[in-house]
């Protein structure tokens, strides 16, 4: 059963072929960022502020390039709150201008009001840099297995160890 | 052991495979089906410009620009199987004028969102945001089907403006060339956002109309008679 670990030749595979999906899994994941231009191409819709379009645990697939046009009013961008690291997604409403320096104002579709409280202090606007990619795809229900692992942490350590015990009990 | 479990992780990525191509062709199916939005009036129906704060707190005064208008749009079309819910928005759009931005103007737009509403498809009515009694009305409306075209029809006559607009100067009183425009985004089930385009995709023609006539923004009310 142990077979695996008496011989170091074939756990020294095993551990080769374990490096090559993680190292495949991570160049496709930057790939796809070179591609999209966008730090974070997919993410996982957390809050309910965009229902009935996107329900948490929903994935969405980001493109960030302006190949065609602008960033313009009635696109659903992801950006990042001035000094905060905190994802969120909503609706361009408002664009006052043109080009890099526009002043972009978004809100949730589900939300009452605009975003202006969920800005930074002193900041009434996004400009096109805070922003990190503009929905173009969506994929439900997907993302809610990550969801699952943030909240009940015990379930990381419970995969990770299923996983371990696959490697060391499989033979391949 | 051996077997058992990489029977399971065999079953697993067939599933996955599965769902994958199915989800796949449903997206693709979107492309094959015919969409023809069109609007047939979208006018103003009452301008004014009014003077207040941005918020309760706020000791700045502004300008906002509150349009009342009429619409008439026809978007059942984008109503398929893999439709959950369609996003329509009317926006004001202007250039901006060349005493507060210092370009000549046309060259700086300014687009701002004064109505939008979200029309769920059937298949997603138990998602909307509305109240008990609303949400079995609609429920009801469309009860036996799966899609239903005729939430597609919109015939607005004089409403409200949900937003009251104004720019990041805190002016726009007596500002040309203003237009109002509708626009819509399609949210599917699974697959790719779409919204109206201006030119025609394969089989799915571009809005056809959804452009008002150029108005101008009125000086400001008195204050005896602005009621917001």
């Amino acid at each position: 059963m142990f077979s695996s670990l008496q011989n170091p030749r074939q756990a020294a595979a095993q551990l080769m072929n374990f490096g090559l999906i993680l190292s495949t899994a991570f160049m496709m994941w930057k790939g796809l960022s070179v591609i999209t231009d966008s730090p974070s191409p997919i993410v996982v819709v957390l809050s309910g502020s965009m229902e009935p379009a996107f329900q948490r645990g929903d994935l969405l697939v980001l493109w960030n390039r302006n190949l065609y046009s602008e960033t313009n009013v009635g696109e659903i961008v992801v950006y990042n709150v001035k000094d905060k690291d905190i994802p969120i997604v909503h609706r361009v409403v408002r664009k006052f201008g043109i080009g890099p320096d526009a002043k972009l104002l978004t809100k949730g579709d589900n939300n009452l009001s605009d975003d202006t409280e969920l800005y930074a202090r002193g900041q009434d606007y996004l400009v096109r840099k805070d922003i990190i990619g503009s929905v173009v795809g969506f994929i439900p229900f997907v993302g809610y297995v990550t969801i699952m692992l943030s909240e009940h942490p015990w379930l990381k350590t419970a995969m990770l160890g299923i996983m371990g015990l696959v490697v060391v009990l499989q033979r391949e | 052991m051996y077997s058992s479990i990489v029977r399971a992780q065999n079953s697993f990525g067939f599933f996955t495979t599965v769902v994958f191509v199915v989800a796949s062709l449903i997206a693709v199916s979107d492309l094959l089906t015919p969409r023809a939005p069109a609007v047939g009036t979208l006018k103003t129906t009452n301008v004014q410009v009014v003077r207040g704060r941005p918020h309760y707190y706020s000791s700045k005064k502004e300008e906002y620009a509150v349009i009342k208008f009429s619409l008439d749009a026809d978007l059942s079309s984008l109503f398929t199987w893999n439709t959950k819910q369609v996003f329509v928005y009317v926006t004001a759009e202007w250039p901006a004028t060349p005493a507060v931005t210092g370009t000549p103007s046309n060259t700086t737009l300014n687009q701002a969102v004064i109505w939008d509403t979200i029309i769920t498809a059937p298949s997603a009515d138990h998602l909307a945001n509305i109240g008990p009694a609303a949400l079995k009305k609609l429920q009801k409306s469309a009860a036996g089907k799966s899609i239903d075209p005729s939430r597609g029809k919109l015939s607005i006559k004089n409403q409200r403006p949900k937003y009251q607009i104004t720019h990041p100067s805190g002016k726009i009183a007596e500002t040309d060339n203003v237009v109002l425009k509708l626009h819509y985004n399609v949210q599917p089930w699974v697959g790719l956002l779409t919204w109206n385009q201006d030119v025609d995709i394969g089989l799915w023609k571009q809005l056809k109309g959804g452009l008002s006539k150029k108005f101008s923004l009125p000086a400001i009310k008195k204050k005896a008679d602005a009621k917001v």
